[in-house]
């Protein structure tokens, strides 16, 4: 398990990166329909093809460039829609608080560079993994990286193909919704502990009420009421063997 | 179609959101192992997961563009959902689950 030396390090490192990226490749259907959905309301919405490209390259967040893209186009300060930006992407900063203890011993670019290029279904899939004891003894970050990159060129291939293409790709197909499918069949298995369904109702709940508040906002007060019953029906689950697992 | 921002201000657009991505998803990564949590608070952030994404998943489903509830059992999105998950439960198959949900949602946009 522990070989030791360089050489071996280096291949159990190269390891881990391409069973992560093997770990994502089913759901980059999902990926793939968003970016591609993204990139054509990007550029349907009013913005010009270059900034389009631009944006895309550079922000790495769907959620948050387009809850931006409508104020961008009607010209509205650039405080609120660098506010809409951070507003959108709040979740990120309980993903990242979550995801921390797997990555607090690495050097500070590398736990950036990691986070920067997060995104929903990298970080549940590797919260999933955590949980089910799957991921590797040694060099987590790779396999991190691993699903991380295969997301990323899916992700911005996609997108650049949306942009160019806009005019001929279908908007009223619904593609999109294959990007919902792929969150379910990701979360779905992640039912099986009474917290978990407490909070998933409830965060569901909640963000059904809240659908009318801007910025997504309805989203991340889902979340967080879904954490809190989650956490409180965790306190009064009986310990059992698995509880203490996942613990 | 000419942008309303000039070239300057969409820069500053561009990497003020560029900024907000790096900001909130390395907040936490920064502090590294300085920062010591509660017991009480990793237990909570174990769920961050599963709530997250089922407050993502219900409007998307449920309101599915519009701005009604749709509860119905006619509703297509719900349709491909319920198929999806079947499917996922019978097959353990990720690529299938997500083609016979989208053929089942598209059947249903068509036919309900």
């Amino acid at each position: 398990m522990s070989a030791s030396g360089p050489g071996s390090d280096a291949a159990a490192r190269h390891a881990a990166f391409r069973a992560g990226r093997l770990a994502i490749l089913p759901y980059l259907p999902g990926s793939c329909a968003w970016g591609l959905v993204s990139g054509v309301a990007m550029v349907k919405g009013g913005l010009d093809v270059p900034w389009a490209i631009a944006m895309s390259m550079m922000v790495n967040a769907a959620s948050a460039q387009l809850a931006a893209l409508p104020l961008i186009v009607a010209g509205a300060p650039l405080w609120a829609i660098i506010a809409t930006g951070f507003i959108t992407n709040l979740r990120f900063v309980i993903y990242s608080a979550a995801m921390r203890p797997h990555f607090a011993h690495l050097a500070l670019k590398r736990r950036i560079t990691l986070g920067f290029f997060m995104t929903d279904f990298t970080f549940v899939r590797f919260m999933r993994a955590a949980q089910e004891n799957t991921l590797p003894a040694a060099h987590r970050d790779s396999w991190f990286a691993g699903m991380v990159s295969m997301n990323l060129v899916t992700w911005h291939v996609s997108a650049l193909t949306g942009i160019v293409g806009a005019s001929y790709i279908p908007t009223d197909w619904g593609l999109e919704f294959t990007g919902t499918l792929a969150l379910v069949a990701l979360v779905g298995p992640t039912l099986n502990m009474r917290p978990a369904v407490v909070g998933a109702i409830t965060g569901a709940l909640v963000a059904l009420l809240a659908h009318g508040l801007p910025y997504k906002l309805g989203l991340f007060a889902g979340a967080i009421a879904g954490i809190l019953a989650a956490t409180l029906a965790d306190r009064f689950q009986p310990r059992d063997p698995r509880a203490a697992e996942a613990a | 179609m000419s942008d309303p921002l000039s070239g300057i201000a969409m820069a500053a657009v561009v990497v003020g959101l560029t900024l907000s991505t790096l900001v909130t998803r390395t907040s936490f990564f920064v502090a590294g192992a300085k920062l010591k949590l509660s017991h009480r608070a990793e237990v909570a952030l174990r769920y961050a997961p599963v709530c997250t994404l089922a407050a993502i998943i219900a409007p998307d489903v449920l309101f599915h563009g519009a701005d009604a509830l749709d509860t119905s059992l006619f509703n297509p999105r719900l349709v491909g959902v319920f198929a999806s998950g079947l499917w996922l439960i019978w097959s353990r198959n990720i690529v299938g689950c997500l083609a016979v949900g989208m053929l089942a949602y598209s059947l249903a946009r068509v036919y309900l």
